[in-house]
């Protein structure tokens, strides 16, 4: 088994025999970016995080060569093929998570990227609960999704940016009294939680609309109220900050830290933003073609990757530019980002 | 156990308070919506009376037997309506991946997406079902009787509904033949089964479940039968079971998606 570079310690793979072979000396090199081919092999061969006992307690989330694979319909163009697909119908698959295994501390804040269709969003679901994977394993909070949903539910949170869970004719508060019995707590908790939320999430000026007048940005903080009022051990955030201003998303990172900080909560995220990336997550995943490319620590890859592809990021916008200083120290997150996901592209 | 069916059952009820809330927003809406249906439901009694003077019965049924039909239908139909609504429109949540949100909680998924809707102008067509069955029934037994197949009925549409639309897991565009064979069984149930015949008598029985809905309860209500009565019950017991274990088989192939949406 050949790769380019190892994660020190992160990534255990096993070769067909199924022995383990830890590359712990490497521990310098902490970018893990395979080519693509590369990384099919691995997940052929079995490469999977298995971590040490006692980290595996201290574990939030478990993922063992998870798959999913979605069978789409395909038809020919017009209605000649519109007919033909009623007689002769076609299928294809679609792999969009292939083989994907890591693991989350308790407490930590991941960053989950990847270009649209990359399979970030069909592996929250798979965490969560809402889609079953047709293959691998899943823990989360020592829970398996796929067995005990219900259990799970009332120990993590979810806020989809795309999708509102709140009832858009009802005020934040009966929202939130909703959710409250949702999650079988009493009355009193119930208020008590929306006291402490909603001076935590500066609520109190609109708790009493309807949410369908409230303004992008405090929906938003209604929602992350919501996700959060069973006071979840990990949080699921798929595209918390899209659409809002700077001012807002600056706003809601700062609550996700707050959170973190005082409830020790497990944040996993998924974000096109850099920003979010950069401001509040520790480590990152970066996914591509339903695989893992890269895993690694956002200050290393920032620090490191650079040095070693210099040649390569942001080559582009320096051949437009006829420029060309190769300053590592310029380069920031998103060229570095983008780098990887062009490389993976042409792979 | 009991703490769990309790902590559903008040889910739900405040899930069917907050669409009823939703829908009082609009009051003058609220109520043209109500009385309109009271009033297109009592627009066929018109129909009804005026063939019964050309005609003694119809397919063995008395003027009072056929407005027991009626009301048995409309109020089966409204109660189905205002409590689990979103069961007509399953498919749509099925297909448009929209069943992320019920599929995070951690309550009974098909409790949550049953109670999460109602539709309003339903609460007519109840109102017309009980005033006629209160006219219509003999006595308190009686209505008692009819108001124990208003609920089998409700439970009928519902699961019927439920079993069709969750076909959609497998099927797409199973919305169509939903709604169609669902209003099956008011188009055919507000008529006679005497009129009904051989092979269409038989579909009507065994494909869209009006007899049991329908035919069987009023026979009951016209001349007791215990035999019938537990057919009755036996069968929707039969049909709750089996919609259930189908919508449950097919959300293991749920596929969500990633359309913007909003909980209206």
């Amino acid at each position: 088994m050949t790769r380019r570079k190892t994660s020190g310690g992160r990534l255990f793979c096993a070769d067909r025999s199924g022995t383990e072979t830890a590359n712990e000396k490497d521990e310098v090199f902490r970018v893990c970016l395979f080519a693509n081919k590369q990384s099919r092999k691995t997940a052929e061969t079995g490469c999977m995080y298995t971590g040490r006992e006692e980290e595996s307690e201290m574990q939030a989330i478990r993922v063992e060569n998870l798959s999913k694979t979605f069978r789409v319909k395909r038809k020919e163009k017009g209605m000649r093929g519109s007919v033909k697909a009623i007689f002769h119908p076609q299928t294809e698959e679609i792999h969009a998570v292939n083989g994907v295994s890591f693991s989350v501390e308790e407490g930590e804040m991941l960053a989950f990227i990847g270009p649209n269709g990359a399979g970030k969003s069909t592996t929250i679901k798979m965490l969560t609960g809402i889609l079953y994977p047709d293959g691998g394993r899943v823990e989360v909070l020592g829970v398996d999704p796929t067995k005990k949903r219900r259990q799970l539910a009332y120990q993590i949170g979810t806020v989809f940016g795309q999708k509102e869970q709140l009832w858009t004719h009802l005020t934040p508060y009966d929202n939130f009294r909703f959710f409250g019995a949702i999650y079988d707590l009493t009355e009193r908790e119930t208020e008590a939680r929306i006291g402490e939320l909603s001076e935590r999430f500066a609520l109190k000026e609109f708790i009493d609309t309807p949410v369908r007048n409230l303004s992008l940005g405090q929906r938003i903080r209604c929602e992350m109220v919501a996700a959060l009022i069973h006071k979840p051990k990990v949080l699921f955030l798929d595209e918390p900050t899209i659409g809002l201003d700077p001012v807002v998303k600056e706003n809601v990172r700062e609550l996700i830290r707050q959170m973190n900080r005082e409830e020790r909560t497990t944040i996993f995220l998924t974000s096109h933003d850099v920003g979010d990336i950069e401001k509040l997550c520790r480590r990152i995943i970066i996914v591509n073609d339903g695989q893992i490319v890269l895993d690694d620590s956002v200050e290393h890859l920032k620090s490191h990757y650079p040095n070693e592809h210099a040649a390569d990021i942001g080559t582009h916008e320096r051949e437009q530019e006829a420029a060309g200083s190769g300053d590592s120290s310029d380069v920031s997150l998103e060229d570095i980002i983008v780098e990887i996901y062009r490389s993976q592209g042409e792979n | 156990m009991l703490t769990a069916v309790k902590n559903q059952m008040r889910v739900c009820f405040l899930s069917i308070k907050y669409n009823m809330m939703r829908e009082m927003v609009n009051k003058v809406t609220f109520l043209t919506n109500v009385g309109f249906m009271v009033l297109n439901n009592a627009s066929f009694l018109v129909q009804w009376l005026i063939l019964f003077r050309l005609r003694g019965d119809v397919g063995g049924y008395t003027f009072r037997e056929i407005m027991l039909l009626w009301g048995l239908v409309a109020a089966a139909f409204g109660l189905s309506h205002i409590l689990f609504a979103r069961v007509f429109s399953l498919s749509d949540l099925i297909i448009g991946g929209k069943l992320d949100a019920y599929l995070v909680q951690p309550k009974n998924v098909l409790a949550s997406v049953l109670t999460s809707a109602t539709d309003v102008s339903a609460i007519g067509d109840l109102l017309y079902g009980m005033v006629l069955g209160l006219i219509c029934s003999r006595g308190a037994g009686g209505f008692l009787l009819y108001l124990l197949f208003t609920v089998t009925g409700a439970v009928v549409f519902t699961t019927f509904a439920l079993l069709l639309g969750s076909l959609s897991f497998w099927f797409v565009r199973m919305d169509l033949l939903q709604s169609q064979l669902v209003m099956g069984i008011v188009s055919f149930g507000t008529y006679p089964d005497g009129i009904f015949k051989g092979v269409s008598r038989f579909l009507l029985y065994v494909i869209i479940p009006v007899g049991m809905a329908v035919w069987h309860p009023v026979h009951v209500m016209t001349d007791f039968d215990a035999g019938m009565l537990l057919t009755v019950l036996g069968y929707v017991c039969a049909l709750t079971a089996a919609s259930v274990i189908v919508f449950y088989r097919g959300l293991r192939r749920y596929a969500s998606g990633n359309l913007m949406e909003a909980r209206l």
